[in-house]
């Protein structure tokens, strides 16, 4: 009760009131990513026959983890992820086609190549914000998808680049029909990339970052460059991408025109903005409950899915609008009242 | 007292053994992958139809097995989700069989899957020549653009066409028609005087049409994604007087499919395609075909040549069954159709046992409206045409 009192008092954030807050998030957060070791492991064994859909899950919630970093924790409007994410599995399955076979090698060929394209098409498009950045962001995947469509000896077009063999993992463990391998692999790549981006989240960085999406022109007027941060957090999680889409490539064994497309952009915001943007746990509950949802659906009636999705859909945005992650501080703030 | 008691334990015994041995045997499962939503969902929709049409016919059981197909929507080519979705079916659904597949990607997806797992994969549509040199355990009941544009181009040299640009979509597709045109066409003496690829979303046609009259020559050669751009090139073609000037259209006969036609409207007449199917093929077989599909379903308007694809397919799955007694032995229910004939609603037909294609006839049809209704009129056939594509190289 004093603590509400003294609260009102300060102008700026009541520092009592919000302590008990923050700090139950802190821990919640602390175990959220063992609890999602956990959760990943369970399904492991309570699912064994869907471990094709989960892999799939798996890897695409990194990718919707990268469009966290840079939409919920840069304010990028972005519709170009794909472009990253394309690339990696592009640059992986074409490494793997000619080159390595290595599946950690293929992911770091991924990485790298979907970081190399955001830093160059980060630097020369993050100049510009809001909608004239979400068009150039759209006009930079549509160029990547053409270049691959063009590059028909490289990538086989529109047929798509088929026969990636990665070896076995570690020389041991092979990437079998029933998708242990696979699955095992890409949940253990995702857990480490949730730990890197918290890192990065809140490393002084990360701080500042958050600083330029809340005002850029305060970090400008104390000494920082918003658009060299901007650029820098475009190319860290167009690393997260490019590695996601070289997971996929890995564990599908084949990567189509589809992986650098626009809606394929589009849809990984929805899945995000599905979970919560701005909180790394967001983009994972987000792409879990919508790649499941879509799946149930899908299965159910194969040929009208599409409307319950959208009113699942357009239910959340009414109801929740923070995303499914916010009903975890809907639940903290009961408590408190 | 244990005499009867011992009956009793053998009968019972063997009442389960019994049970047991039907249990794998009465219904053998196929997964059909396809689009069923979005905006391919027609094609989906012809799958099935088609399958259910075939199943009314020839009923569910074959060998004492019931063969039961289960469906499963990918609503674009997404070459990732077909393999989990297969991967799904397979480890999941315990399907015997997998089938479907209408984009490329997608279908060449699933070859390590099948090999692995040793089921049949039957492909009603993805027509790209190379799918079935990647795995053994591929058959397709549906067409190639070789297949298609090699005997059109043989027909256009002897028309006494010397002189034929070809305008083609830049994909895949585009490519292999537009290469397979190029090679016959100039073998038979005449010459593409210009090579147009098309940007896939191109809405404007217009400076194309302006390179085709500037070329000079005296027909075209075009293929495009079925639907909203082949019409929008068809009227462009009638719009900006080329087909006034008397430039013959020709082009594989995806391009003016059934469900389209309507759409198309008068733009479509008078075009030239070489396809395997048309809904006004001349026989009794098609005929009840079509009868069946109106008595189930209400309307026969839609059906096309993904229809038949996929009523072949069924016919080649039941075969399948058959031949390996409802076990499941992916190789040897290939081996079991390896040059394997029989009449379909689109005529003669038969698998290639190399390249586990459908050798079929080819016909030249003409758009032309009859009744109020615009149809492919077959004016002529070439039999035995097999993939011209296979092993062609890239």
């Amino acid at each position: 009760m004093s603590g509400r009192h003294m609260g009102a008092v300060a102008a700026d954030q009541p520092p009592q009131v919000a302590a008990r807050g923050p700090r139950l998030r802190r821990t919640l957060g602390g175990a959220a990513v063992p609890l999602l070791a956990a959760a990943g492991l369970a399904a492991f064994w309570l699912f064994p026959n869907d471990l094709g859909l989960m892999t799939r899950i798996a890897a695409t919630a990194l990718y919707v983890l990268s469009l966290d970093l840079v939409l919920g924790f840069g304010g990028i409007a972005t519709l170009g992820q794909a472009a990253m994410f394309g690339t990696g599995a592009y640059a992986a399955g074409i490494a793997a086609v000619h080159l390595v076979s290595d599946p950690l090698v293929l992911l770091a060929v991924g990485g790298l190549a979907g970081g190399l394209v955001a830093l160059v098409t980060g630097a020369l498009i993050l100049h510009a914000r809001g909608l004239t950045l979400l068009m150039l962001t759209i006009a930079v995947v549509q160029i990547v998808q053409e270049v691959v469509n063009k590059a028909r000896d490289l990538t086989g077009g529109s047929d798509g680049l088929s026969g990636i063999e990665p070896s076995p993992l570690f020389g041991l463990f092979r990437f079998d029909m029933f998708g242990r391998t696979s699955y095992l692999f890409a949940l253990a790549v995702l857990l480490v990339g949730v730990l890197v981006a918290r890192r990065i989240v809140r490393s002084p960085f990360g701080l500042a970052c958050r600083g330029v999406k809340e005002d850029p022109l305060r970090v400008a007027a104390l000494g920082g460059s918003p658009r060299r941060y901007l650029v820098t957090l475009y190319a860290v999680a167009g690393v997260f991408a490019g590695v996601a889409g070289a997971l996929t490539a890995v564990t599908s064994g084949i990567v189509g025109l589809d992986s650098v497309s626009f809606s394929w952009s589009a849809e990984a915001l929805v899945m995000l903005v599905l979970g919560g943007a701005g909180r790394l746990v967001g983009a994972i509950i987000g792409t879990v409950a919508f790649m499941t949802i879509h799946h149930v659906m899908a299965a159910i009636d194969p040929f009208h899915w599409m409307l319950f999705i959208g009113l699942f859909l357009m239910g959340t945005v009414l109801f929740l609008p923070g995303g499914i992650a916010s009903l975890a501080d809907r639940f903290i703030k009961g408590n408190r009242a | 007292m244990s005499g009867t008691f011992r009956k009793a334990l053998l009968g019972t015994v063997f009442v389960c053994a019994l049970n047991a041995g039907s249990a794998w045997a009465d219904t053998i499962k196929v997964g059909v992958i396809a689009p069923f939503s979005g905006p391919f969902a027609t094609v989906g929709q012809t799958f099935k139809q088609a399958i259910e049409v075939y199943q009314a016919q020839h009923g569910k059981t074959v060998a004492g097995n019931t063969v039961e197909f289960v469906y499963k929507d990918l609503d674009q080519a997404n070459p990732a989700q077909s393999k989990a979705l297969a991967q799904e079916l397979v480890v999941k659904e315990k399907v015997g069989y997998l089938a479907g597949f209408f984009f490329t990607p997608d279908a060449l997806a699933v070859a390590p899957l099948i090999d692995e797992a040793n089921i049949p994969c039957v492909i009603f549509n993805a027509a790209t020549s190379a799918i079935t040199e990647k795995s053994p355990r591929y058959v397709r009941t549906s067409f190639t653009l070789w297949q298609n544009t090699v005997p059109l181009a043989e027909h256009v040299a002897k028309q006494g066409i010397r002189k034929v640009a070809t305008a083609v979509s830049d994909y895949g597709p585009g490519i292999d028609g537009e290469t397979a045109f190029k090679q016959t066409f100039e073998k038979a003496g005449g010459k593409v005087v210009d090579s147009i690829r098309m940007p896939l979303k191109s809405t404007d046609f217009a400076p194309f049409m302006q390179r085709i009259k500037d070329s000079g020559a005296e027909a075209i050669y075009a293929f495009l994604p079925a639907g909203p751009t082949t019409l929008g090139f068809a009227r462009a073609f009638s719009d900006t007087g080329l087909k006034a000037a008397g430039i013959k259209f020709f082009g594989p006969g995806d391009i003016t499919q059934e469900p389209d036609l309507p759409v198309l409207g008068d733009a479509a007449v008078g075009i030239t395609t070489t396809f395997n199917y048309s809904q006004a093929h001349d026989s009794d077989l098609n005929r009840q075909f079509l009868a069946k599909h109106k008595e189930l379903f209400g309307s026969s308007d839609i059906v096309t040549f993904t229809s038949v694809g996929a009523y072949d397919g069924a016919h080649v799955i039941y075969r399948m069954v058959e031949a390996t007694g409802g076990k499941s032995d992916g190789a040897k229910a290939v081996a079991a159709v390896k040059g394997m004939a029989w009449e379909s609603p689109r005529g003669p037909v038969r698998i290639d046992p190399e390249s586990r294609h459908v050798t079929q006839t080819i016909y030249l049809r003409v758009t032309e409206r009859k009744d109020g209704k615009l149809q492919n009129t077959e004016v002529a056939g070439f039999p035995d045409q097999p993939d011209y594509g296979f092993k062609a190289g890239k």
